[in-house]
């Protein structure tokens, strides 16, 4: 174990030196060599990988160990309930790569083809991320042709780069217990900065469940009988970390209806005054303009709530009544012996620093007037205290009232938009189950950085991070791949193929490439797009797919045409010219394509130039083969992804070697 | 056909040249008759815009074919020919006055387009023209001085289609006047002196409120219809309360207009507010005074910063932040080692009063020690302040300056007192701590510019409270009695507002002055009495008068006595509605066959008619997509009888 640690920390390292240098891989040439390394570093992945899975317990005992240690510092944090595990920044520091999440991903798609139990081992390296940016340097020796552009834009890159690491330096990270519905528990990684929403999906993975959009996360307050919903958007570390550390609080995974009861029944809040049966018989689509009334114009609309409530005074044990009114404002009282005119009210409570909370038991415990209580306070305070407001409600139907438009004033627009991610999101798993998986393995490396983009995709880039379902993981990439390839109909691949002969050939023959690469930069433009789209969508994924053909290398034609026809079509839409005939002139550019995809476009012409005037006569016929490097390609296109398809050609040749 | 005389009236000849006598036939039609008068008068000019208008029956010939017979035109006819389109004074939203030259022979909501589209607002449909509300006479003698804004010199023609140039329409492009009238438009004003506000008309009930609403222009009919005649004055206000659309790029008149027209309802208490949401539009005017006069170039926010030369800003702000910023602020206390004792008290009725303790600033936390040459080791005790609340407690005439903080704590909120020595140390501290509340350390960018705010703020106390300051609202020295209603000038003097704005300030401070106006309609929008029109009405059956009010989709009824909402109906239940123009009653149908008749006592049938259908054509809207106004559906909804 220790060798597999120190060589894994060593890989790393130099990826990291890699990435440091890493410019355009505009030149392919110089590939050869880097691939060489790779492979062996690769090797020494896979044997890493296949441990991880044992490590992953060792590892965290260590964790816990080192978060005993530094409670002291860290304290407050940490709760005991939650089993405040900081994703250590010092396990983060170990991995000197820290930079990109697209490292992750690289690891991740490594790991992938062997065998699923190399999901795990991702989930647990989280930090690593870095390793699959490094793959691609490769190309960096290329640079020797460098513009100055490309070193300008290296150094913007290593900014960037250094940017990130500094952020994921300090990103905190719990492990938490969450309580399902039939009393049992699962355990995840949330780092903070992934939101409700994110970890909820990451849940569905787990849990398989129907993902439908009323699954909530809820807080329980244990010492205070309390009880609330977390909003979609919010992020769970947060509140989490106002615990103390001795609390009985939990987090539920449970499907409530009350939480976007508001966009399903809008007339029991906006028209609440109305006679039950007009609310029941209320059709469809004039529910659908109160939504829009009310939560699609310039303003948020909170209902228009007012009626005496219990109010138990501050500090003391008594009840008292006074007439409430709701505005966005704030809550707000009519003072005895004023009219209920805006000017003269008194204001109760505005929402900046509180949250709302449904309070439990509340007859017994302070002789309450009824048990429909809800409760505003700080998110900090734990305990019991003066400035914990009480409200009692006649009953569970004012409440609801109550703390509906209590959330609608706090939080306005955003509840509209979860409840419409959830929605989506509900709909999309009831489509397709296959779906998932995909989105939510490639994810991991890109979302990192960029999580604060929060789309609904993204969010599961996230599960995997952490320790979702590793089989679907492994099932989800595998299949993936297609998908992919249809994304990204990248040219590039089809040059890949026929380069493999020559580079199996001898990697010194490709250094000599170098010239190719150049002609390349003339064609650019093709190759770029598809990186861009493989960011935005699933980068990482499909790496399965390219090993193959690069262990097959010396085969070439045999991978190519069993790729779906789909693929042929984009493909020859985008790069018809470098038709698989010439293949020897590609094998450079599919390492190119991967390197470069991070930063620049430049890769993809390589091939093209060589075989250009060749691509016209062939290309016809050719065009079934070339769809399936693109799959592959689409990785490298990525950037990050690009690096994981060189990985992955590797492990496919290594295992070729350790089977022989 | 026999020919006679017919006599016309020609405007351009003055007003007491006898009329011109042409000699006609029935079968002429109206555009021979306008030949013959024009070779008559024998001017020459561009008489293109001219028309005929009948005065007896009130009506513009405008069909030039049409034959006099068709119009049934006889010898005793008194006909007018003059120019369609006059000057006009118009009252903006924002107080303004300017003259322009408007259409008086199309319906008035044509006219208003043309308006809107001289002034560079768009959607017109959601504005309207109304008669002014009377001036004393003795004030008139003021107000003879009154600035007006002319644009009477643009050309018609010229302001078809609006292209942009220098971020205006091309017309007002054309001298520096006529940009200084744009200016005008686009750019918020200054807060009107306290006594302006006090000066005003304010309607004190719901009766009041429902008294403007009778000046409305009828819509279906054009000025010289209701008797505007030229050089008028009228108002043009936001009609509809359902603001299509908003886009800060294109609606820069319309925006700023819609802020001027929210703010005056505001400061005259025409929509009520609690008093925590004046002091929040009191802060919001404050700030977009200040932002709006600071950065005259309007409404361009910068493009965001390309990609890399943010990254390296953040960069450059992270490093700060992780070593040096933080002792930034020492640094000026170690020169100054009394700066950096602070008073501290744990709880307001500690009997123990202040305790001088030397304090340091870190990231979100403060610590203090016993003197300044422990801060070396460990402080007695360090808070951090991130998510309390940071009040300030000052009086500068007294030399009091105390920041309260509020902080959260598992067993509830700890009450912190801080006491400054001085107005400088008062300022950085307390921007200090409302940075750190907010989870932002003295590294943040915000923080020097949240001193200015806090030392403008106290210098507002200073000059406010030489009792009455009336000076000009310069940018220093807003008397805060300029941001709310005079109700609240009664309730508090200049410096006990200024601390409370300033409170509700620090929530709004670092808003872009296009973010800043649209929270300001936001808030206006979320008020519970937003957009409605009130109309005294009375209902079919019963004896007393009631108060009807018109929103963009509902109407309500108003009990007068209570002043309590009795009953809601929504737009999207109607099934039909009527007038009976004879008795001037409206019969309304709702599905579930609820039907509702009134008579209206305030303003005419048609008013409130037009009300009602024009919410319903603006509740079209965001269903065509097209950008062309459909102004027949309009009239169709509004119109009423004469429509047809």
């Amino acid at each position: 174990m220790d060798d597999i640690d120190a060589m894994f920390s060593d890989l790393l390292g130099e990826m990291d030196l890699l990435t440091q240098s890493l410019g355009q891989e505009t030149e392919p040439p110089e590939r050869l060599p880097s691939t060489r390394q790779e492979i062996n570093f690769s090797v020494g992945l896979t044997g890493l990988n296949a441990s991880l899975h044992d490590l992953e317990d060792n590892d965290l005992d260590a964790l816990m160990a080192d978060l005993v240690a530094d409670l002291n510092e860290t304290e407050k944090k940490l709760e005991a309930e939650i089993q405040g595990l900081h994703a250590p920044p010092s396990s983060s520091s170990d991995l000197p790569p820290p930079p990109k999440g697209l490292g992750v991903q690289p690891a991740s798609s490594i790991t992938s083809p062997p065998s699923p139990g190399n999901n795990r081992s991702s989930s647990v390296t989280t930090q690593s991320p870095s390793t699959s940016s490094p793959l691609p340097p490769p190309p960096l020796q290329s640079s020797k042709p460098t513009m100055e552009e490309i070193e300008a834009q290296m150094k913007a890159d290593k900014i960037k780069l250094a940017l990130e690491k500094l952020k994921e330096a300090k990103v905190k990270k719990l492990v938490v217990k969450v309580v399902m519905n039939d009393g049992s528990s699962k355990t995840l990684m949330v780092d903070e900065r992934q939101t409700v929403r994110e970890v909820l999906n990451n849940l569905f993975e787990k849990t398989h469940c129907d993902c439908n959009v009323d699954w909530s996360l809820c807080e329980t307050n244990h010492e205070l009988q309390l009880e609330r919903t977390f909003e979609d958007h919010e992020n769970l570390v947060e509140p989490l970390l106002a615990w103390t550390r001795d609390s009985e609080n939990k987090v539920l995974f449970q499907e409530r209806k009350d939480k976007f009861e508001v966009f399903k029944n809008p007339q029991n809040f906006y028209l609440w005054k109305k006679d039950k049966k007009t609310l029941k018989d209320m059709k469809d689509k004039d529910k659908e303009l109160l939504v829009q009334e009310n939560f699609c114009g310039t303003s948020i609309i909170v209902p228009d709530l007012e009626g005496v409530l219990h109010l138990k005074e501050d500090g003391k044990k008594s009840w008292k009544q006074r007439l409430f009114q709701l505005r966005a404002s704030g809550i707000y009282y009519v003072p005895k012996g004023k009219t209920k005119s805006s000017r003269d009210l008194i204001c109760f409570v505005q929402f900046d620093n509180v949250n709302v909370y449904y309070g439990k038991d509340v007859k017994n415990r302070y002789k309450a007037p009824t048990d429909f209580c809800f409760v505003l306070k700080h998110p900090q305070i734990q305990k019991e205290s003066q400035y914990i407001k009480y409200l009692c409600c006649d009953d569970a139907w004012t409440m609801k009232l109550w703390v509906t438009g209590i959330r609608i004033a706090k939080y306005g627009a955003s509840l509209h938009e979860n409840f419409k991610t959830a929605e989506r999101k509900a709909a999309v798993s009831a489509a397709v189950w296959t779906n998932r998986s995909t989105p939510s393995s490639s994810s991991p490396s890109t979302p990192s950085p960029t999580i604060r983009a929060k789309t609904a995709t993204q969010a599961n880039g996230h599960a995997p991070k952490p320790q979702p379902g590793p089989q679907h993981q492994g099932i989800g990439n595998l299949p993936a791949p297609p998908p992919l390839n249809e994304i990204l109909p990248p040219p590039p691949p089809d040059p890949v193929l026929p380069p493999p002969p020559p580079s199996l050939a001898s990697k010194p023959p490709l250094s000599n490439f170098p010239p190719p690469p150049p002609s390349m930069d003339s064609l650019p433009p093709p190759p770029p797009p598809p990186p861009m789209d493989n960011f935005s969508e699933d980068p990482p994924d499909f790496l399965p797919p390219p090993p193959l053909p690069t262990s097959y290398s010396s085969l070439p034609p045999p991978p190519p045409p069993a790729p779906a026809a789909n693929f042929g079509r984009n493909i020859n839409k985008s790069l018809p010219p470098p038709a698989p005939e010439f293949l020897p002139p590609p094998p450079p550019d599919p390492v190119f394509v991967a390197s470069g995809a991070p930063p620049p476009p430049p890769p993809p012409p390589p091939p093209a130039a060589v075989s250009a005037p060749r691509p016209a006569a062939s290309l016809k016929k050719m065009p079934p083969a070339p769809p399936k490097r693109t799959t592959p390609m689409q990785q490298g296109g990525g950037g990050g992804g690009g690096g994981g398809d060189f990985m992955s050609e590797l492990m496919s040749a290594m295992r070729k070697r350790t089977d022989q | 056909m026999a020919a006679w005389d017919l006599s016309v009236k020609v405007e351009d000849l003055g007003p007491d040249a006898p009329p011109v006598t042409i000699s006609v036939a029935s079968d002429l039609h109206v555009g021979g008759v306008i030949i013959k008068l024009v070779e008559k008068t024998q001017m020459q000019r561009d008489w293109s815009d001219h028309a005929l208008w009948w005065d007896q029956k009130q009506r513009w010939l405008l069909r030039t074919a049409w034959t006099l017979e068709k119009y049934g035109i006889h010898a005793d006819a008194r006909l007018l020919f003059m120019p369609q389109h006059k000057p006009l004074k118009l009252g903006l939203p924002n107080g303004k006055t300017v003259m322009l030259k408007a259409c008086f022979s199309n319906p008035v909501f044509q006219t208003v387009m043309g308006i809107c589209r001289m002034l560079n607002i768009r959607h017109p449909e959601e504005l309207s023209l109304l008669r002014p509300v009377e001036e004393k006479k003795k004030k008139k003698d003021k107000d003879l001085t009154e600035e007006i804004y002319d644009l009477t010199e643009v050309p018609l023609s010229s302001v078809s289609r609006p292209c942009l140039y220098n971020g205006m329409p091309a017309h007002f492009a054309d001298s520096e006047q006529m940009e200084g009238v744009y200016k005008m438009l686009s750019v918020t004003q200054p807060p009107p002196a306290p006594e302006v506000i006090a000066k005003q008309y304010r309607p004190a009930s719901v009766v009041d409120k429902s008294h403007i609403h009778g000046r409305w222009l009828d819509s279906s009919r054009c000025l010289m219809q209701q008797s505007i005649q030229e050089n008028d004055r009228l108002w043009l206000r936001f009609k509809y309360y359902s603001f299509y659309d908003i886009e800060p790029k294109y609606d820069v008149v319309r925006l700023t207009q819609l802020y001027e027209q929210a703010r005056w309802a505001i400061l005259l208490e025409d929509i009520d507010c609690t008093e925590e949401e004046m002091m929040l539009f009191g802060a919001l005017q404050y700030h977009i005074n200040k932002v709006a006069s600071s950065e005259p170039q309007m409404m361009s926010s910068n493009a965001a910063l390309d990609d890399l030369e943010s990254a390296l800003q953040s960069l450059e702000v992270k490093m700060e932040g992780d070593s040096s910023s933080a002792s930034d602020l020492l640094k000026i206390f170690l020169m100054k080692p009394s700066d950096a004792t602070l008073h501290f008290r744990p709880k307001r009725l500690t009997l123990k009063g202040y305790k001088q303790y030397w304090f340091k600033f870190q990231d979100t936390s403060i610590s203090y020690f016993k003197s300044k040459e422990e801060s070396i080791g460990e402080p007695i005790q360090q808070i951090n302040l991130k998510g309390c609340e940071v009040a300030p407690d000052v009086n500068v005439a007294a030399q009091k300056f105390l920041i309260r903080l509020l902080i959260p704590a598992p067993e509830g909120m700890n009450e912190v007192y801080l006491r400054c020595e001085n107005e400088q140390q008062y300022a950085q501290w307390m921007a200090g701590c409302r940075l750190a509340s907010k989870g932002k350390s003295l590294a943040d960018s915000s923080f020097q510019s949240e001193i200015q705010s806090i030392r403008s703020f106290l210098a507002m106390q200073k000059t406010n409270s030489g009792s009455s300051n009336n000076s000009a609202a310069s940018d220093e020295s807003i008397n805060t009695h300029s941001l709310v209603s005079p109700r609240y000038h009664k309730k508090y003097k200049p410096k006990q507002l200024t601390p409370r704005i300033l409170d509700a300030y620090q929530n709004v401070a670092q808003l872009s002055l296009t973010d800043a106006l649209m929270r300001f309609l936001q808030i206006w929008q979320a008020l519970p009495d937003f957009g409605l029109s009130y109309v005294v009405v009375r209902f079919k059956g019963s004896r007393k008068d009631e108060v009807l009010g018109i929103a963009p989709n509902r109407l309500i009824r108003i009990d007068l006595g209570v002043g309590d909402v009795v009953k809601t109906w929504r737009y999207n239940n109607m099934k039909q509605w009527n007038v009976n123009w004879d008795i001037k009653q409206m019969a309304i149908e709702f599905e579930g066959n609820v039907n509702i008749a009134f008579g209206c006592v305030t303003a005419d049938c048609k008013i409130v008619h037009e009300f009602i259908g024009g919410y319903i054509f603006m509740s079209t809207r965001s269903r065509e997509k097209s950008d062309t106004l459909n102004e027949e559906l309009f009239h169709k909804l509004t119109g009423g009888h004469e429509a047809l």
